[in-house]
């Protein structure tokens, strides 16, 4: 059948947009406009390449000037050992010859003697038993006198009609022959051409000034292109599917977030995502026993420690947890942990469990007041695996350093982040860390979320600060960055943040 | 976060007002609590874990009264009636190395009062909360409730053979030996280590002997049970940790203390010394610098403001010269310095947007050098058509190993098999990416710039964390040259001309690998990936894999003017 698509009405400015080739082809539609023709036969009659033929039909049909209607048919053949049957008889009839020639009876080694195939004598006993030609039992008998062993089987006048092209074959037969492997189909199809009646009324000019397709280099370099007209295109045929590459869009987001950073005055820090226990937690005044460090929280690995700790850091650090004044100091920063320090727990290698540890190191580098760093890292915790977390997710982190920075700084940094994310609504409570004294935690208001929490923060105390050398007040604060981001990206599920599926990266399907 | 459910009944009755839950969230939201649930009585709170007096009746009503105003100041404690005497413990030296101290209190009910079965019930869920909590799940600290009544002081703390102990638990029927009870009761299978040491455990006796407790196990049924009625409770708490022993028993004042019961310590007495200052449960004294307030807050508060705030926070503050002394009952062992102290007054004044005000000095924001220059090979990456991942840096341990990649540390305790190891290359997460792919027609080309971790002993941790820029080429025509040329265009970009030499790289074809060195050292490897390794994981084309060591390589190019 034709396309039945229903055809625009047909702007005659469509015939400059017709290539040469193109208008050939019509051309040769419409002088038989109401027969359908096969491309061999267009071929003939345009004397062009097949591939450009092929071609042009195709943009014509595009352009809505031809129709094009495929019909198929299937056609039975004799494979290799049907001729091969044909020729020598089945072999049932060879059978039933041999049977004929010996009297009557065949005995098992006389079958042999007659060239059968195992094959082919379990076909044929079995063909000739079902047909009761042959009696049950060894010697192989007629089971009737005399059996009209002249008359052709079915079969063989199936397979006469398959060579011979007959159009009637016994579906029954043929499918049987087909189990044997004696014959075989295959499918057809052909395309034929029709000018739609587009094609047929679209007013062709007579051809003038030649119409240039290609703009070529020796155009460009003759100057010839000043004596040619260019064919328009269709500007609304398809074009080539193009595949390409793309940032990840967590990325991409995430640079946005470092602007907004950058912009505020921060810089930018690293570090190690395998981490000891001491960098982790202890510096931050973590107690060694706290339920955050245990196998529920952190992940522990099969790495030996390797070079020693810094000694000098890890002696304040362990002075503090138990509550003894550092060395040259007369009194304890607070009365700490109170608990017995170990300096071979400190030395354990874990997974980063929080970006914090980028910050102790910051300051332990002594930067010079003012200073304001900010750390976007990776960080692993064993948590379960759903739509809201994720062993590995993204802490946005950062510190500002100065003589007289206090909490209501840190207020400050929350809000103006919050503003240049467009957010406005914005809340801020008291809350805990081991590491900051007073905290604070910030909640934006997310339309469709609500109250979500994503400023966590507070002053490092005395018992951070000290053992690293800080001489200033530091703020610190964290961004639930992951939660932000499912918000922006209007992701649902925290694992879409690893997402790798090439057809959601490159926005195509397939 | 802790969380306890509460009874709101007991709370209320303790407010002697009723609440709307608009407001109880509000004020709870102001503080460092939440309200998570208010279903009829149950009230279900959650706590920052340096607020477990709010976790119960007592400590909440306490906080509610302050916050709105009701009573200010601290809640006081009751002194004990003058006809008692103080209450002594004694241990012994045997229980030094397996669980060594004890603190506890005398509690002593109002004239007119007995203990009750909602008391009861609040102090018996209280208490299991510190046990989960500050007690480390009673490792560190656990507590005890005895009637007082029908024990015989001193009590003596002590470790005796197992043999000869018999108890009664107090959930059981009748008495039983003591290795069948180590043996069979189910407290004793989960905290019997806590309390059992070759043959010895630990024990609880009163002067006539009889056994009050298997600490830090069960009470015993005779000697050891409470009962509603009772008048005089002793509360003792043993553990490895004195500063956590004693803080629990504090904390485990309140739910009497808040109702009038009178308190007094226990005298403990240890083998070395005549008394110890353990078990001396009262209020603290503690300096609060009036410059650590302005210094953290940026607030200037009029002394009198102050004093209200901690009032509020039923804290007792009386003026010193360059602050205040603040009176600390015993439940708020969070309260140890100035900084601590800060934050209270913070909490009672509420802290909002409006506060914000941005720091007066001006300081240069900006990108690390180095992370610039992984941001411009990204580019270069995208550039030539790989589609950018951002994979996970723990990978399958199936993976890791099916690429030849032993030597990626692996996680002692992972949640899941898919990430049980740590990448030492980009490698294993590229191929993941291809093996997740497979359904989409090819070619494909996937890039990541990211971090991979690599065993080295220079570092303390035993491993350093390296940068690479890694990318696969998958397709039917893809080879060996692909990822050669990534490689050495990338190379370019930055200046740099690396030099191939045959290597044998995991997960590749023998032959088909090469590393890329620069002045001696190694910065890239490529390869042909291994048809092993590819119809495992089902990816029907050939895939070139190259990857390059950006931390090495940034030494290299790095000069003053580099394309980032």
């Amino acid at each position: 059948m034709p396309d039945e698509e229903s055809a625009p009405a047909v702007d005659p400015s469509t015939a400059l947009t017709l290539s040469g080739p193109e208008r050939q082809v019509l051309e040769a539609l419409r002088a038989a406009p109401h027969v359908l023709q096969e491309e061999s036969a267009l071929l003939e009659r345009t004397g062009l390449a097949a591939d450009a033929l092929r071609g042009s039909l195709e943009r014509l049909r595009s352009k809505h000037l031809a129709l094009a209607t495929d019909d198929s048919w299937v056609e039975r053949k004799l494979t290799r050992r049907g001729e091969e049957a044909r020729a020598r008889g089945l072999p049932e009839r060879r059978f039933l010859f041999a049977l004929r020639r010996r009297g009557g009876a065949l005995t098992p080694d006389q079958v042999e003697a007659e060239g059968f195939s195992d094959e082919e004598q379990a076909a044929a006993i079995g063909y000739l038993r079902r047909r009761h030609y042959l009696a049950d039992g060894v010697p192989f008998r007629w089971a009737e006198p005399r059996p009209d062993v002249d008359r052709p089987f079915p079969e063989e006048e199936a397979l006469q009609q398959v060579a011979t092209g007959a159009k009637e074959v016994d579906a029954t037969i043929f499918s049987q022959l087909q189990r044997r492997g004696l014959v075989s189909t295959e499918r057809h199809s052909v395309r034929r051409w029709l000018p739609s009646p587009e094609g047929i009324a679209l007013p062709l000019p007579e051809a003038g000034r030649p119409l240039v397709g290609a703009l070529g280099t020796s155009l460009l370099s003759s100057g010839e292109w000043a004596h040619v007209s260019f064919r328009p295109y269709d500007v609304r045929a398809t074009v080539p599917y193009l595949q390409g590459a793309r940032p990840h869009p967590y990325l991409a987001w995430l640079e946005e977030v470092e602007e907004i950073l950058i912009g505020l005055g921060f810089e930018e820090a690293e570090g190690p995502l395998l981490e000891t226990e001491f960098w982790n937690a202890d510096v931050l005044n973590m107690p060694q026993e706290h339920p955050a460090r245990s196998v529920h929280d952190m992940f522990f690995v099969n790495a030996a420690p390797g070079a020693p700790l810094p000694a000098d850091l890890v002696e304040r650090v362990a002075a503090v947890h138990e509550g003894r004044p550092m060395a040259g100091e007369t009194l304890p920063v607070s009365p700490g942990w109170r608990t017995p320090y170990s300096r071979d727990r400190a030395r354990r290698p874990v997974l980063r469990s929080q970006t914090t540890a980028v910050s102790a190191r910051y300051l332990a580098a002594h930067p010079t007041p003012p200073f304001r760093m900010y750390c976007i890292g990776r960080n692993f915790r064993p948590d379960a695996l759903d739509t809201r977390h994720h062993i590995e997710f993204e802490q946005c982190e950062g510190i500002l350093g100065d003589s007289g920075v206090t909490i209501r700084h840190l207020v400050g940094v929350f809000k103006a982040f919050a503003e240049a994310l467009g957010i406005s609504d914005l809340k801020i409570r008291p809350s805990y860390f081991p590491f900051t004294e007073p905290s604070i935690e910030g909640y934006v208001r997310h339309p469709r979320l609500g109250w979500m929490e994503v400023f966590p923060g507070g002053m490092l105390r005395p018992e951070v600060l000290r053992p690293l050398g800080a001489e200033v007040p530091v703020a610190a604060w964290g961004i639930g960055i992951t939660w932000l981001a499912l918000v922006a990206l209007g992701y649902n599920d925290i694992r879409d943040l690893y997402l790798d599926d090439r057809a959601r990266l490159t926005g195509r399907p397939d | 976060m802790p969380q306890s459910v509460l009874s709101a009944n007991r709370v209320l009755e303790l407010l002697a007002q009723p609440i709307e839950r608009e407001a109880l969230e509000e004020q709870l939201f102001r503080s460092k609590a939440e309200l998570t649930d208010w279903t009829e009585d149950a009230l279900t709170i959650e706590v920052t874990p340096d607020r477990l007096d709010m976790l119960s009746e007592g400590g909440l009503a306490l906080f509610l009264q302050g916050a709105l105003g009701l009573k200010k100041g601290p809640a006081p404690l009751v002194e004990p009636p003058a006809t008692l005497d103080r209450p002594a413990a004694l241990v012994e030296a045997s229980v030094s190395t397996l669980r060594p101290y004890l603190a506890g209190a005398l509690l002593t009910a109002p004239a007119g009062v007995a203990l009750d079965a909602g008391l009861f019930a609040e102090a018996i869920r209280f208490q299991e909360v510190l046990h989960a909590t500050i007690g480390l799940d009673r490792r560190a600290a656990s507590l005890g409730l005895y009637s007082w009544e029908r024990l015989k002081p001193p009590i003596r703390y002590a470790l005796e053979p197992v043999d000869g102990v018999r108890f009664h638990p107090l959930d059981g029927p009748a008495e039983v030996e003591g290795p069948k009870f180590f043996a069979e009761h189910p407290m004793a299978q989960r905290y019997g280590r806590l309390g059992r040491s070759d043959g010895e455990c630990l024990t609880l006796r009163d002067a006539d002997d009889q056994l009050l407790s298997l600490p830090p196990i069960l009470n015993g049924r005779t000697a050891g049970e409470v009962r509603i009625g009772d008048r005089a409770l002793l509360l003792e708490s043993t553990g490895t940790r004195a500063v956590r022993v004693e803080e629990s028993v504090g904390l485990m004042l309140l739910p009497f203390a808040a109702r009038g019961w009178a308190v007094q310590s226990l005298r403990v007495e240890y083998p070395d010394h005549a008394e110890s200052g353990m078990g001396w449960i009262s209020p603290r004294r503690l300096p609060f610098s009036a410059s650590t307030l302005q210094d953290l807050t940026g607030l200037s508060l009029p002394d009198e403001q102050v004093e209200d705030y901690l009032a509020q926070g039923r804290l007792g503050g009386t003026k010193a010269p360059d602050g205040w002394w603040v009176e600390i009952p015993p439940w708020r062992p969070d309260l140890q310095t100035s900084v601590d102290l800060t934050e209270e007054i913070l909490v009672a004044r509420g802290i909002a947007p409006e506060d914000a005000v941005l720091p007066a000095s001006a300081t240069r924001g900006r990108r690390l050098a180095e992370a610039r220059f992984r941001r411009t090979v990204r580019r270069v990456l995208l550039g030539l058509g790989y589609v950018e991942l951002r994979n996970t840096v723990l990978v399958p341990n199936g993976l890791a190993t099916l690429l030849g990649r032993s030597s990626a540390i692996a996680v002692v305790n992972p949640v899941s098999d898919l990430y049980s190891r740590v990448r030492d290359s980009l490698q294993i997460s590229l191929m993941a990416s291809l093996e997740r792919n497979v359904r989409y027609p090819y070619p494909q080309q996937y890039s990541d710039v990211g971090p991979v971790v690599v065993r080295d002993s220079s570092e303390p941790s035993g491993g350093k964390t390296r940068w690479h820029a890694g990318a696969v080429l998958a397709g039917e025509r893809s080879g060996f040259a692909d990822a050669s040329a990534w490689v050495d265009y990338l190379l370019g970009a930055f200046g740099a001309l690396g030099v191939r030499e045959p290597a044998e790289l995991p997960g590749t074809i023998p032959g088909r690998a090469a590393c890329l060195r620069i002045a001696g050292e190694a910065v890239a490897e490529v390869g042909e990936i291994a048809p092993s390794v590819l119809s495992e994981l089902k990816v029907p084309v050939p895939v070139a894999w190259g990857e390059v060591d950006l931390t090495a390589l940034w030494p290299l190019v790095r000069r003053g003017e580099t394309p980032c």
